[in-house]
Parts: structure tokens; C-alpha cells; sequence
């Protein structure tokens, strides 16, 4: 766990501070310390605030953990593993509940908010597979295919975890606040937003990389031409993570046309996602 | 069984293959403007023969964090981006070692060796010897030691034909040099030096990436202007000869 100055730090730098998260993420990983980057972005400006401004911070902080939101920099061991190696890592997470080593071994299962019912059936089927062979379900706590891999992930008595598009202290959709609650006690809920943010259009573009990017692949299970799963699909790819699309979706241009980039699998039953990822990831040679 | 193709296809959605032109340095593949060689090669001393990037590793994009996190993160992150690293290299050279070979003047290379890491403290288990001693099929009957850090005081990324010095004498032998990141290219140049000392024939290198900062100069709209996906069938020394 790090210090609660250098969360601080971290919350200070990120607030004030010029340049993108992925570049302060690379800075703090590079120095071992934010208070160390805050000392040397802050030294250009005038440093006799900074005290008071970390003081107060470390006070906010025990404010959100008293509420249940722990911190989680990309320095702390807590902070998922698979997720440090992408390029788009948010430097800092909030979570509810807790994040586990073993979530390390997860897959994301995403998919339209209106989904059909044979959508909500492959979804939960997907899940349902994933907890057998001892992986965390993945997914957004959006409504249809999100909340049917979550449900299916917790009645099988597995890990769920999921990355939310909107600040802790909101539940979006509303009607799933409960589900969030449920997931918080079970697993884990997180989320790169500060607690209050609300929903906006470029919070959950964001969050799909995160998504995406704490998992060993992206499974995507139904989706419009609109979707967000698109998004994720685009930003899996980006960081070399494999997508999984179901092959009904096939039927759609979009999925044909992402069908013939690398590192996208056509699938037709759950194990074809779980026997490429063990493939994948086997620590065994390589070979021609 | 992972294969090669499976583990590196899915690089080429972010890997960009350096090609040679006006306004590109002679040596590194560096964007320039209007000068044969960038600031950097032109300061350094050019021991190389031929120098093959196989992508441009652009700094906070997704190759970028491979390089670092295989070196870096540890346990099984760095487990895997190592072994696909390993498997974009081994097919980088199945398909253009010839290149690089054509490009430096040989039939062929007999060795292989790696840059040794600029401190001596972490030379001796460096992650790209792993990679090119142990998993790179194309090069690990190869492979072998040749340098080691010297005792010598070296700033990082300064040219110093003293920063490495050989294990052995060689005789004329042609020798491939890998590193995994090309930044001011002052560590392989040294590297090339030290073996060119020792008696090697025509010294070249390979890099998985070189590296550029996006917002440098015109970087952004030069990066932007290269063809993607990255194509496996073209590399930095066969793209002029092609058809």
C-alpha cells in the first residue's frame, strides 16, 4: 500500500497538473514516488502552498475511505497487474470493495445495454463458463449484457469486478444501484473517475480501456453499430489484448470488418474464448 | 503452444515500420528536416553497418509500455510482453534477416550478441539476452555473450568506444547486434565499437523500437503518415528494393 502522503501526492498532481494522466502515470512509476514528481513539476511554480494543499488532501482522503472508496495509484500493489502493462492506464483507481491478485486471471463480457434475450442468455452462459475455469467476469455494470455477465459471474459464487463510467458515488444506469452495491461486497467496483463525476460522453470511452486493459481479452457479445463495445473492441486491440467477437454478430458489417484485423477471434462456444486465452498467455516456448 | 504469428500479429495494430526517404537519418530512421543525418547520428560515432528499427516506439503509446514493462513490471505481466516481444523479433528476422545481412555486405551472420545493459549492476541477467539467447528460434544456436560493461565512467546515452569492452578476440567475423529500444543510439554504437576493437567484421544492428516522442518537431504528422496496419512483408532495408 503506498503512503497516504504519496496518494495524496498523486490526487494533488492530478488535479493541478499540466500534462495527461498517462504521462504522470509514467512519471510516478519512473520516480517510485508521486510526492517526488509533485516536488519537481510544483518547484517551477511556488512550493509554500503545497503543505496545506496535502494536508487537506490526505483529510479528503480518509473522507472517501470512510465511505468505502480506497485509493489505488499505479504504484500500489493492489493495482491491477494486467492493467500496468497498457499504454492508456489510468495513474489512479477507485474502488469499492477489493481488488484480488487472482482478478489477474479475468476476461471482460460486454455488450449492448438493449440486448436481446438470446444476448442475456449467451452472456450469462459466457460468465458461467469463465467462473468454472476460475477467471473474474469483467464487465461495466451497464444495463442488459453488462448486468447479465455480472448477475450470472455472482450466482456462480465467482469474482466480478466492475469499471464504471461515472465517479463511485453514482450508479448509472440508477436502477443498477443496487447490483453496484452487491458487486462492491462480493468483488470489486472501480473506477478511474473522481467519487462525485457524473456520467459524460467521454467517461465511458475511457473506462472501456480500463476495462479492457485489467482483462486478458475482451468478449463481446452483442452490439449495434453505435455501441461502446466497438470502442472497447478498437481500445483492446490497441493495447494487443485478443477480442472475442460471438459469431451471430457476424451478421453486421462493423464485425466483419473487425473480424479481419489482428488479434480478433471469431468464437461460437465459451470454451473456444477460454482454450485461446490459456493458448495465449501459456507460459510454455514459442513456437514457428 | 503459443506461435510466433499469433503472439505478434497483434503488434501490428500499433507497431510502424520506419522506411527510408527524404527527411529520414541514413542511420536511424530518425524524421529530419532536410539533413541526412538527425542531430544525434551526426554526433555520434557510425560503427554500424546497417541499422534495422523494426517499428518506431513512439513515447506513452502501446509498444512504448512493452519495451519498458518487459524490463520492468516483473512476475507474469513481464512474462508475457517479454515472450511477445521475443515473438516480434523472431518473426522480424525469419522474414529480413536477409536484409540486414544484404545491407551490410554478408552472405550471413555466424553470431549474435546483445547490447549489454548500460549499468553494470544489471548486466548480468539483462531481459533482451533472455529473449534472443533463449526464446528467438532464429537466434539462439547463435547467440553468444561478447561484451560486457567495462569499469569505465559513462554518462546514460553518451557514445564511448570504452563503455563495453569484448569477452574474446574475434576474427573478422560478421556480427548481429540486438537491442530492444533505439533512443540516441549511444549504447549500440558503443556496442559496435567495442566488437569492431576486438577484431569483428561488419558489425549491424536490430531494434524492436525506435524510439520518438510524438510531439518532437513534425513527429506527430510524420508517424501519421505511415501506412497501417504494420506490414511483416516490408521492413526499414528491403522497402527501397521491392517492387
Amino acid at each position: 500500500m503506498a503512503s497516504a502522503l504519496d496518494t495524496a501526492a498523486l490526487v494533488v498532481l492530478l488535479r493541478r497538473g499540466r500534462r495527461s494522466p498517462q504521462a504522470y502515470a509514467e512519471l510516478v512509476e519512473e520516480a517510485g514516488s508521486a510526492v517526488s514528481v509533485l516536488e519537481r513539476d510544483e518547484l517551477q511554480r511556488s512550493l509554500f502552498d503545497l503543505d496545506p494543499d496535502l494536508d487537506a488532501t490526505v483529510s479528503e482522503i480518509e473522507a472517501w475511505e470512510a465511505r468505502g472508496i480506497q485509493l489505488v495509484g499505479v504504484l500500489d500493489p493492489r493495482y491491477p497487474r494486467n492493467l500496468l502493462a497498457v499504454h492508456d492506464r489510468p495513474p489512479l483507481l477507485f474502488v469499492a470493495g477489493s481488488l484480488a491478485p487472482e482478478d489477474a486471471r479475468s476476461i471482460a463480457v460486454i455488450g449492448s445495454r438493449r440486448a436481446s434475450a438470446e444476448g442475456i442468455a449467451a452472456a450469462k452462459e459466457i460468465a458461467e463458463h469463465l467462473v468454472e475455469h476460475g477467471y473474474s467476469v469483467i464487465s461495466g455494470l451497464a444495463a442488459g449484457i453488462d448486468t447479465s455477465a455480472h448477475r450470472a459471474a455472482l450466482a456462480r459464487g465467482g469474482r466480478t469486478v466492475a469499471v464504471i463510467g461515472t465517479g463511485l458515488l453514482h450508479s448509472y444506469p440508477p436502477q443498477n444501484a443496487e447490483l453496484q452495491k452487491l458487486i462492491a461486497t462480493e468483488g470489486a467496483v472501480a473506477s478511474q473517475f473522481w467519487p462525485q463525476a457524473p456520467p459524460s460522453r467521454r467517461s465511458f470511452p475511457m473506462r472501456n480501456a480500463v476495462m479492457s486493459g485489467i482483462s486478458l481479452g475482451t468478449v463481446i457479445v452483442e452490439a449495434s453499430l453505435t455501441s461502446g463495445s466497438r470502442i472497447q473492441a478498437r481500445l483492446a486491440l490497441a493495447q494487443g489484448r485478443p477480442v472475442f467477437l460471438l459469431e451471430a454478430l457476424l451478421e453486421q458489417e462493423w464485425a466483419q470488418e473487425l473480424a479481419t484485423r489482428a488479434g480478433t477471434h471469431v468464437v461460437k462456444a465459451p470454451r473456444e474464448i477460454t482454450a485461446t486465452v490459456e493458448r495465449l498467455t501459456a507460459a510454455e516456448p514459442l513456437s514457428a | 503452444m503459443p506461435s510466433v504469428a499469433e503472439l505478434s500479429s497483434p503488434y501490428e495494430n500499433f507497431m510502424l515500420g520506419p522506411r527510408p526517404g527524404p527527411d529520414v537519418c541514413v542511420v536511424c530512421f530518425n524524421f529530419t528536416r532536410g539533413y541526412e543525418r538527425c542531430y544525434a547520428c551526426s554526433q555520434n560515432e557510425d560503427w554500424l553497418a546497417a541499422l534495422a528499427p523494426i517499428s518506431y516506439s513512439v513515447g506513452l503509446e502501446q509498444l512504448h509500455r512493452a519495451l519498458m514493462g518487459y524490463k520492468r513490471l516483473g512476475g507474469e505481466v513481464a512474462r508475457r510482453l517479454t515472450v511477445e516481444l521475443a515473438a516480434v523479433l523472431w518473426r522480424y528476422l525469419a522474414g529480413h534477416e536477409h536484409c540486414v545481412a544484404r545491407a551490410t555486405g554478408v552472405s550471413a551472420f555466424g553470431l549474435v550478441t546483445t547490447v549489454p545493459s548500460g549499468e553494470r549492476g544489471r548486466d548480468s541477467a539483462h531481459p533482451v539476452r533472455h529473449i534472443v539467447g533463449d526464446l528467438v528460434g532464429p537466434t539462439r544456436e547463435r547467440h553468444e555473450r561478447l561484451l560486457r560493461r567495462s569499469e569505465l565512467e559513462v554518462p546514460p546515452r553518451t557514445f564511448d568506444v570504452g563503455k563495453f569492452e569484448a569477452v574474446r578476440a574475434l576474427d573478422g567475423e560478421p556480427v548481429l547486434l540486438i537491442d530492444d529500444t533505439w533512443t540516441t543510439g549511444a549504447s549500440a554504437q558503443s556496442a559496435a565499437a567495442a566488437l569492431r576493437r576486438a577484431g569483428a567484421g561488419p558489425v549491424s544492428a536490430v531494434v524492436i523500437g525506435r524510439h520518438l516522442n510524438r510531439e518532437w518537431h513534425e513527429n506527430d504528422t510524420r508517424l501519421r503518415g505511415i501506412a497501417r496496419p504494420f506490414d511483416w512483408e516490408r521492413c526499414a532495408l528491403c522497402a527501397t528494393s521491392g517492387p
